[in-house]
This record gives structure tokens, C-alpha cells and sequence, in this order.
């Protein structure tokens, strides 16, 4: 037994643990602690009431108990007990219990809220802090509901102490996270927000991580934070390292603090201020060149703590995306890290660098960094660090580079560590697709996938490349070649014979004139794989040969034969045998003519969103896959072309539907909705095609089917493929239809129309969804932050945007989203920065789509983005003579617009002119000979042209109420944009 | 915020373990059992981070203890890297050149030291002087030496 420390022991606790270290095996620990219990049990028990020691003793055994991994069901209301103890050791250890240990007993909580309530109210600080962590601890929705209104108060009240206010503060962060609905910030957000002033380090340090996440929420009420924190940062950067005492760490002056009010600027765009801006872009350069000298001291934690700070400087000049000098200070400062001696530096440079090749300014710069890239790939020693590599090769994947990078990656899965393939396979899959040019050399490398690592391709990726051969048909020779050559080989991985069979069955007929690859020959070598394969490879085989036999008659009676023997037509799985029974009926009894209907060529699939993508992103969890890849539509799987294909009238669609089997996933059983969409009568449908031989009739039904759902993905992927169908089936059919895009909201407009004197504020809001908005515009660009917060304790899933411009909008306006967070926590708020560029002049708003899952029901709503034509004006001043003289020469009549129109709101001067310049126009004074009436001026500034604007508003302020009324004339040089502004602003008066 | 902080020696016997946001025992284990496997497998010379699930590990080994933490996806690595090591140091000032057996006899204590460094997952106070004056100041209030010699052992 070591020597007893300083202060209290209990000398029990100290034997007992000893004894427990002693006990040789897991069983004599057992019995020494069911010993211990018994002995603890009958204490509790006992008629004598214990004392307060004894009861600490037995608690803190209890709990040491509970530590080692034993269920502990009893003595929570001894410890309890010790919480309203008046000796500070006996309430230490009943707090340490009750937090550890606690359960929902709603009983338990009541009491325990009581000593806590007691405590709150002692004014003794060290009770003070301990009741508060206990509820930091705890956090639960009924301590939330006793302490959320008196947290607060203790948090900004002038007499509290320090190290009380840092309780306070983080423990009220902890009860805003469980339910933020009951922590109600309003009078005290100033307050708050000013504790970034205080003098204490240590109340800033814990009141920051609170301000952070309260303005992630509301960044709105909390934006005075901003210059707060940059004068604070400010402040911390340019101290010498002695200055901030105990603050400093291994003389880095206040690193978690100057890490945290980076952060914390992170939940904001760059600082309007000018001068807020400029300082804040001083301290940043002054941490990038604070890198750059010799180290204060050789420790580990110097630089560690230094280069925290840099990373975090970093992280936020990514974020702001907007200083391209400081983007490529950044990304060099990177690439020195890339080859930093310290491991930890090159991970994190490798992960910093993957967010930076997503920044138009920086993507250039990242690239530069290739080939060491590469190289960290093939060389370094840490499984951890290479798969970083890997990912940033894949962020700064482009045209350019993609062949290089592509054989890279695939070189390198020849030894890639087991736990890292199958997204490797995935992301080369991708990077395939997305930069082809010629699509010789996707089937090439996705072959070559096939072949070096099999096993960790899933059947996404080989239906996609199947897909993609479908679909184009100057790749289909080649692919039947490529395909029949890779075939050759002695072993060849399961999924090669799968994609072999797929397109030998569809395009064999391509390569069939050389001799070489005759159609016997085709099917030798097809069927020389058969028996080693997989029942649901070898359905896939028989629907091959099928499609042989209408392809190449000569094949007939080989493949015939092979139908007809023993071991396919009586296979004890049913699938087969069926398979077997049915194609041998079918070539023999059908005439040529149905043949060849019922195995006409497979349609084109529709074009959508890769699957495989959906694939990585379930991998990877949120925010792994670089934004670039990202177009929006993440649910639409490739290859699910059932969905949308009702028909199921045909002879092998019959045959799913009587097929229940495992080896589903061939036979288009994804779940059960195809299936059960189609009539019971299925089977007769069967005859139907037979009797009465007709070739024209079921044709369009019989293409459908089937075939096409062989490629269907089996059902515990049809979650990724399908994001949204997760699962039921029943609901399937409905989900897809709801999937499109909803129409706009009937108040779509209105809400639009409340946008267009202002930029920012609540776009919308119903029970679930909270959408904020803020945007800036300058020249013709404009950028949009849409804040999406979950108003429900629930999360969202699945939540996706997307942003289309119906019809010719699409020409005029380009909208460009980032990607946003598939998980919406309850009470969570998430930022999407959409760029805007406007190329020409346009009448019509771009339509914002909103998807997600909550509770399971799919939440579909389209709303009109604001962005309207003004916001690309740029105020003109001019003297009057020049003003009519403009207004002169832009006289012809389709220059003009004109509306009458009666007062909607009161005629406030102010008002109207607040309005008139939220427009965007330069409001011009002494202009209008008539004080009463409003001129502007602005030019609109769009990509291809700028058009000229005027603006007359006269207002008849005497009439009535009632009877005011407006006339607006917009004359410009430009028609469109004369009418567009007029109904526009006919709007907003 | 830091999800979890679990302190665990080179035979993967947990010494200390803080949850920072409530889970099932079902979950805990299941992240204790992944972490000590994960971390114990790590090579020498390795970085000191991992990624698991959508939770960024740091560990990191003082002696024959493994520090292991879970960190949310906005949070800062090397600094969490820190916040081990100014743990190990506040250990270290109070137990005096601090060992695995001090944290075995006197967890309650690491407990609480613990408590006045990190709160909710958040730094509470990085002053190693302020956080040593607090624990002090609550060793003064508990008994003397003479009164706990005197108690019984059962």
C-alpha cells in the first residue's frame, strides 16, 4: 500500500483496493468484491445509523466498484444523503458518486436537485462550483428545467467569484446543449457577450466556449462579439510571452484562448468594419509569421501549443475564402508541415490542406504539393497519416492531374491496409467517373479495380460501371473486348465475371466477328467460370446466356444443353432452377421475333447522381467528401431505374415476383416494392407472352424489367443508393414521387418580396426549420450565408439543398452552393455559403429545395431564393442636370415601366427612403424639382453588360389614408430590367 | 468540446474514466474496448491521432499510462495533445512525481483535479496555479492526519 497522500484518506478504501490488486485471478476479485458488497449492504441496512465518514467510505467503495465494470444497484441514496452534508469532503465524494453513477430516477433527482438548489444559494463558493458541475455532470432535462433561469444570474452577477463564473459559465453551455429551448438567453446577451472583456483570463477562457456556441445558434444577437473578440486576440498576439503570467503556456502567451476566439470568429463572415477587418487580418499575419521564427524553447509542448494556434488561424482563413494572399500564405505554410520531422504536423497538414483544395483561390497552390503527397502515400509509416494522404489526393483531384493521381492510387492499393481499401476502391471509382475524358480508360481502370482488389469492390461500383457502358455507346466495343481479354486470366475475381457476364450478354455481339472471341468462344469462357461463382453470379450468368441465345442462334443448343442439365434445372436453389426452367421454356418456345423483343439491348439508364458517392459518404460520415464532388443530388442512386419504371408485366419479372429468395439482389428484388407493385396475376402475365406470341404488344413492358433490375443493389445498401427510401418498403412508391423537388411555397413570393430592400433576416420558418439569411453582393457576384436551425429536439437527417434555375434563368444567374452537413442535430444551427454570379439580367428567382428526414417522414420544401436583380446595383450619383438629361435619352417606350399603385403602408419619408437605398440605388437629393417625389439612380452590373437605371417614385402624401397612392417610373436601358424593377418595387410601398 | 477522456495503463486496464456527455453503459464500453485495442496497437512513433467514427482520438502515453480523449470534429488536435499533458502535470504537482498506483489509490482525487481543469468537455481554467490553489483549498477543508489515522479500517 503506498503512502497515504496529502488531506483526507480513507484508510477502508486504501485495504480494499489493495486487496483487489492482490486477488490472483478474476474470481477472487469477484469474491472479494461480492464480500465488499454484502458487508457494504448490511451496513446500509443496519439498525445504526451510520456516520457521515463511514457513509463517504462506503459510497467512494461503491464507486471504485462501479469503475472496475460491476453493476452497482444500491447506496445512491446514501450518497445522496452525503450531499447535503455540511463537511466539504463527505459532499465531494456524494456529488462524485451522483455524477458518475446517476440514473433517470426521477425520485433520486428531485432530492438531488434539492441539495443542489441548497448549495446554489450557500454563497459558498467552493459549494458553489461543486453543485454546478454536478449538474455539468448530470446535464439531464429536469436539471436543466430547475437550474436554466438561475445559472445565468449567477454567471453575470456583479459579486460572484471568478472561479464561480467559470462554472457557471460552462455549466450553462452543458443545459443549452440538452435543451437549448430552456435556456433563454435575451436580457443577459450582452452581458454575456461582454465577459469577453473581463479582466480574468480564466473567466474568458471558459465564458468564450459559451459565446461560441450560443452564436453558432443566434449569430445575430451575439454579433457584437466580433470585434470584441478580435481587440481581445489582438491583445493576446501581440504580448511578449512573459505578460500573461500563468496564462502563458511553455512560453506561448494564452493558447486555448487564442484558439477559442479563433474559433469563435469562425461561426462569422469576414468583419464588415473596416478597421475590425485590418486588425484582425494583422493578427493572423502575425501568427503566420510567428511560425516562421526560431522556436522559444525545444520543448514539444511550445510548439505544439504554437502551432495549435496556427492551425486554428489557418481553419479560419480557409473559412473566410476570401483573402487569396493570406489562402496562399496559408497553404505554403502547409506545405513546409508536409515535411515537418514531426508525424502529428504532417497529419494535420495533410487534413488542413484537403479543406484548402476546396478554395478556388487555393486549389492551385495545393496542387503544387503533389508530388510529395504521393510520396507520403508509398512512404509513410503510420496507416493514419497515409489515409490522410489519400483523401488529400482526392480533394486535389482535378482534370489536370487526374490520370496521375488515379494510377497512384491504384498502385498503391496493392498494399493498402485492409481498413482503408474499400474506400480507396470507392474514391478511385469516382475520381474514374468524374475525369474521363475517354471512357476507354475509365472501363480500363475500373477493370483494373476489379483485378487488384476485388473483395473491396462493392456492387455500386460495378453497377455504375455497367451503367455507364449502357449508356454510352462508343465504349461498349471496347468494354466487351476489355472485358473478355481480363476473363482470360486463370483466377479472376467474382465481380469481373459479373461485369463480364453483364456486358459479353449485351455487346458480345460486338467483338463476335474475330475468331478469336467467336460467340462459343465467348460462352466457353464465360461458363468456364460458372461453377466456382456464387449463386446470385451465376443468375446473373443464366440471364447472360439467355440474352447469347438471341444474340448468337448458333449458341442455341449448347447453351440449351447446359440449361437442361441436371444440375440447373433440379439446382436445389430455387432461384436457378427457376432461372433454368423458365429461359429454357423461353428459347424454345418463343418465336425469334419475341426473343428478341423480351432481350432487346437494355435501355439507357436515366442519368443521375453517382451512387458510389452516396457509398463514400455513408463511409466517410458528413463532410468527408471534398466539396467539389458534391452537386446536391446525393439521393438519386444510379441504377434504381425500377423505381420509376412501373411496368412489371413480363416474363422475368414474373419470376421475382414468385421468387422470394435470398440471392435477391439479381433478380430485382430491392425490398419488396417492384414486386408488390405488380398485379398478382403476374404468372398469368407469363402465358400471356407466350400465347399469344404477339411481339408488339408487351414490348414496352417486357424492357423494363428484369435485366435491368439484376443491377439492382441488394437491400442493405439500398439505404445509400436510395437515401431517402431507407427501408420500408411498403412506403417506397410514394417516397419516390415525393423525392422530386416540392413546388415552391404559395408564399414563396411573398417571402421573396420581403428581401428586396434588405439583405438579411428570417427567410422562413415553421415548426421544424428555422432559415436565416445573410447575404453581400458587389459588382455582379454575391454571396449568401443561409443558417438552417433545427427547432426540434430531434435531428435531421438526410438533409440535403439544392438550388435550381428553372428555364432560362439557368443562363442568366450562376449559383454555386457548398455542401452542407447531411445531420442536423436538435437545436443545431448549420451555415451553407451559396456564390452567386450574375451574368446577365433576369427576371426570375432561383427556386432553394430543401430536403430532410425527421422522425422517418420525408420533409420536402422549395422556397424562392432572394436574389433579385437589384442586388447587383451599384449606386450612381449625379447632379440634376445630368439626371434628366439620361432621363431624356432613355425615352423610347419599351425603356419605361410604369405603375400606379395604392399605398400599402403608411407614407413615412423615412421609411421610403430607407427602402429606396436597401434597393441598392444612390438616393439623389435636389433633383425632382417636386420635394415630395424620390429619384435614384444606380447601374446594374452584370457579367456580360451594365444597364443603367433611373427611378422615379412621386407619392400623393395628402390624400386620405386609404386613398394614398404611388406612381413609380423605371426607365433603363435595358427593357427586362425596367419591368422587373417595377414589379419589384411596386411591392414594397 | 472533448466527448470522453479515459485514462488507460499498457495492459488496457482502465485507470480513469470521464464522460463528458451521457451514454449507455452498453456505449461505454463499447468505446472503451475500441479505444484501448486501437491505441494500445499503435506503434511507436506514430502520430497521435486517429480517426474513429466521426470523433477525432488524441492519446497520447506518459509511462505506463495511456491518456485517450475524443474530440468533435471542430476541435483543435495539438491542443488537445495539451490539455493531456497540463492534466498530467496538475496530477503531477499534486501527487508529487505522480504514478499509475496514485491514480489507482486515490482516483477520487484524480476526479476531482480533473473537475477544476475541464467542465463539460470545455477548459474550464489552463491557470496550473489558480487549479492548485482550488484543490488545495479543498484539502484544507478535510481532516487531519491525526483524524484519519484514528478512524477505523472496516
Amino acid at each position: 500500500m503506498p503512502a497515504v497522500s496529502k488531506g483526507d484518506g480513507m484508510r477502508g478504501l486504501a485495504v480494499f483496493i489493495s486487496d483487489i490488486r492482490n486477488c490472483k485471478s478474476k474470481e477472487a476479485e469477484i469474491k472479494r468484491i461480492n464480500k465488499e458488497l454484502a458487508n457494504i449492504r448490511s451496513k446500509f441496512k443496519g439498525d445504526k445509523a451510520l456516520d457521515g465518514y463511514s457513509k463517504k467510505k462506503y459510497v467512494c467503495k461503491l464507486l471504485f466498484i462501479f469503475l472496475l465494470g460491476h453493476d452497482i444497484d444500491f447506496g445512491h441514496m446514501e450518497a445522496v444523503n452525503l450531499l447535503s452534508s455540511n463537511k466539504y469532503t463527505e459532499k465531494q465524494i456524494g456529488y462524485l458518486f451522483i455524477s458518475v453513477l446517476v440514473n433517470s430516477n426521477s425520485e433520486l433527482i428531485r432530492l438531488i436537485n434539492n441539495a443542489i438548489k441548497n448549495d446554489l444559494s450557500s454563497r459558498n463558493p467552493t459549494f458553489m462550483c461543486l453543485a454546478l458541475h454536478c449538474i455539468a455532470n448530470v446535464g439531464s432535462r429536469e436539471m436543466a428545467e430547475a437550474f436554466a433561469g438561475e445559472i445565468p444570474r449567477i454567471l453575470v452577477a456583479g459579486d460572484t467569484m471568478d472561479s464561480v463564473k467559470q462554472s457557471a459559465a460552462l455549466c450553462l453551455l452543458r443545459l443549452y446543449k440538452t435543451s437549448p429551448d430552456l435556456v433563454l438567453m435575451g436580457e443577459w446577451t450582452s452581458r454575456v457577450v461582454h465577459l469577453l472583456n473581463d479582466q480574468h483570463m480564466g473567466v474568458v477562457t471558459a465564458a468564450i466556449s459559451l459565446i461560441t456556441c450560443l452564436s453558432q445558434k443566434n449569430p445575430d444577437e451575439f454579433k457584437t462579439c466580433v470585434s470584441l473578440a478580435v481587440s481581445r486576440l489582438s491583445r493576446i498576439v501581440s504580448s511578449a510571452s512573459t505578460d500573461l503570467q500563468d496564462y502563458t503556456y511553455y512560453f506561448v502567451p494564452a493558447p486555448w484562448l487564442s484558439c477559442k476566439l479563433l474559433r469563435l470568429l469562425q461561426c462569422y463572415p469576414p468583419p464588415e468594419d473596416g478597421a475590425v477587418k485590418g486588425r484582425l487580418v494583422e493578427c493572423l499575419e502575425t501568427i503566420l509569421n510567428k511560425a516562421q521564427e526560431p522556436p522559444k524553447s525545444k520543448k514539444v509542448q511550445h510548439s505544439n501549443a504554437k502551432n495549435a494556434i496556427l492551425f486554428e488561424a489557418i481553419a479560419l482563413i480557409i473559412h473566410y475564402d476570401s483573402e487569396p494572399n493570406l489562402l496562399v500564405r496559408a497553404c505554403n505554410q502547409l506545405g513546409q508541415f508536409l515535411q515537418h520531422r514531426e508525424t502529428n504536423l504532417r497529419y494535420l497538414a495533410l487534413e488542413s490542406m484537403c479543406t484548402l483544395a476546396s478554395s478556388e483561390f487555393s486549389h492551385e497552390a495545393v496542387k503544387t504539393h503533389i508530388e510529395t503527397v504521393i510520396n507520403a502515400l508509398k512512404t509513410e509509416r503510420d496507416v493514419s497519416v497515409r489515409q490522410r494522404a489519400a483523401d488529400l489526393l482526392y480533394a486535389m483531384c482535378d482534370r489536370s492531374n487526374a490520370k496521375q493521381i488515379v494510377a497512384e492510387m491504384l498502385s498503391y492499393l496493392e498494399t493498402a491496409d485492409y481498413s482503408i481499401r474499400e474506400e480507396m476502391v470507392l474514391k478511385v471509382a469516382i475520381l474514374a467517373e468524374k475525369y474521363a475524358v475517354d471512357y476507354s480508360w475509365y472501363v480500363d481502370t475500373i477493370l483494373n479495380l476489379i483485378r487488384i482488389a476485388g473483395d473491396y469492390v462493392s456492387e455500386e461500383v460495378w453497377y455504375r460501371v455497367i451503367q455507364i457502358v449502357i449508356n454510352r455507346d462508343d465504349v461498349q466495343g471496347y468494354a466487351a473486348k476489355t472485358v473478355f481479354e481480363a476473363l482470360q486470366a486463370p483466377a479472376c475475381h467474382e465481380n469481373m465475371v459479373k461485369v463480364g457476364g453483364y456486358i459479353l450478354g449485351e455487346f458480345g455481339n460486338l467483338i463476335a466477328g474475330d475468331p478469336r472471341s467467336s460467340p462459343l468462344v465467348q460462352f466457353n469462357l464465360l461458363h468456364s467460370k460458372f461453377h466456382l461463382c456464387s449463386v446470385p453470379t451465376r443468375a446473373l450468368l443464366l440471364s447472360a446466356y439467355i440474352k447469347f441465345i438471341n444474340l448468337f442462334p448458333e449458341t442455341k443448343t449448347t447453351i440449351q444443353e447446359v440449361l437442361r442439365c441436371d444440375s440447373q434445372i433440379r439446382n436445389s436453389d430455387v432461384e436457378l432452377q427457376q432461372r433454368a426452367v423458365e429461359y429454357l421454356k423461353l428459347s424454345s418456345i418463343a418465336s425469334t421475333d419475341v426473343l428478341a423483343t423480351v432481350l432487346e439491348e437494355m435501355p439507357p439508364f436515366p442519368e443521375r447522381e453517382s451512387s458510389i458517392l452516396a457509398k463514400l459518404k455513408k463511409k466517410k460520415g458528413p463532410g468527408a467528401v471534398s466539396n467539389e464532388l458534391e452537386e446536391g443530388k446525393r439521393e438519386g442512386g444510379e441504377l434504381n431505374g425500377a423505381g420509376e419504371r412501373p411496368g412489371d408485366s413480363s416474363a422475368i419479372g414474373a419470376s421475382n415476383a414468385s421468387t422470394p429468395s435470398p440471392s435477391a439482389d439479381l433478380l430485382g428484388l430491392r425490398s419488396a416494392a417492384p414486386v408488390s407493385a405488380a398485379p398478382p396475376s403476374a404468372g398469368s402475365l407469363l402465358v400471356d407472352v407466350f400465347s399469344e406470341a404477339g411481339p408488339a404488344a408487351p414490348a414496352a413492358s417486357v424492357n423494363d424489367d428484369g435485366f435491368l433490375r439484376d443491377l439492382e443493389p441488394p437491400t442493405e445498401s439500398s439505404d445509400s443508393l436510395l437515401a431517402e427510401g431507407s427501408g420500408d418498403s411498403d412506403s417506397a412508391p410514394p417516397s419516390v414521387v415525393s423525392e422530386d423537388p416540392a413546388p415552391p411555397l404559395p408564399e414563396s413570393d411573398e417571402l421573396l418580396n420581403k428581401f428586396v430592400c434588405k439583405n438579411n433576416g428570417v427567410l422562413f420558418e415553421n415548426q421544424l426549420l428555422q432559415i436565416g439569411i445573410k447575404s453581400e453582393y458587389r459588382q455582379n457576384l454575391g454571396r449568401m450565408y443561409l443558417f438552417y436551425g433545427n427547432k426540434t429536439s430531434v435531428q435531421f437527417v438526410s438533409f440535403t439543398t439544392t438550388v435550381s434555375c428553372p428555364g432560362e434563368l439557368q443562363s442568366h444567374l450562376n449559383v454555386q452552393l457548398k455542401p452542407v452537413d447531411p445531420l442536423v442535430e436538435g437545436g443545431a444551427q448549420v451555415q451553407q455559403v451559396i456564390n452567386i454570379e450574375c451574368i446577365t439580367d433576369f427576371s426570375e428567382a432561383p427556386i432553394l429545395n430543401i430536403k430532410f428526414r425527421y422522425g422517418g417522414a420525408l420533409q420536402n420544401l422549395s422556397l424562392k431564393l432572394p436574389v433579385t436583380i437589384n442586388k447587383f446595383f451599384q449606386p450612381t450619383e449625379m447632379a440634376s442636370n445630368d439626371f434628366f438629361q439620361r432621363w431624356k435619352q432613355l425615352s423610347q417606350p419599351q425603356q419605361e415601366a410604369q405603375k400606379i399603385f395604392k399605398a400599402n403602408h403608411a407614407m413615412d419619408t423615412e421609411v421610403i427612403k430607407a427602402k429606396l437605398l436597401g434597393l441598392g440605388t444612390a438616393l439623389l437629393d435636389k433633383v425632382d424639382p417636386n420635394p415630395e417625389n424620390f429619384v435614384c439612380a444606380g447601374v446594374i452590373q452584370t457579367k456580360s453588360q451594365q444597364v443603367g437605371c433611373l427611378l422615379r417614385l412621386e407619392p400623393n402624401a395628402q390624400a386620405q389614408p386609404g386613398e394614398q397612392m404611388y406612381r413609380l417610373t423605371l426607365r433603363s436601358s435595358k427593357d427586362t430590367v425596367s419591368k422587373r424593377l417595377c414589379d419589384l418595387l411596386a411591392e414594397q410601398f | 468540446m472533448m466527448r470522453f477522456l479515459l485514462l488507460f495503463s499498457r495492459q488496457g486496464k482502465l485507470r480513469l474514466q470521464k464522460w463528458f456527455l451521457p451514454m449507455t453503459e452498453r456505449e461505454k464500453k463499447k468505446i472503451i474496448r475500441d479505444m484501448t485495442t486501437m491505441v494500445l496497437a499503435r506503434k511507436p512513433r506514430t502520430c497521435n491521432f486517429l480517426h474513429w467514427r466521426d470523433l477525432k482520438i488524441v492519446y497520447k502515453r506518459y509511462a505506463s499510462l495511456y491518456f485517450c480523449c475524443g474530440l468533435e470534429d471542430q476541435d483543435n488536435e495539438l491542443l488537445a495533445l495539451e490539455v493531456l499533458h497540463r492534466y498530467v502535470e496538475l496530477l503531477d504537482k499534486y501527487f508529487g512525481s505522480v504514478c499509475e498506483l496514485d491514480i489507482i489509490f486515490n482516483f477520487e482525487k484524480a476526479y476531482f483535479i480533473l473537475d477544476e481543469f475541464l467542465m463539460g468537455g470545455e477548459i474550464q481554467e489552463t491557470s496550473k496555479q489558480s487549479i492548485a490553489k482550488s484543490i488545495e483549498a479543498s484539502d484544507m477543508l478535510q481532516e487531519t492526519m491525526e483524524e484519519y489515522m484514528s478512524k477505523p479500517a472496516f
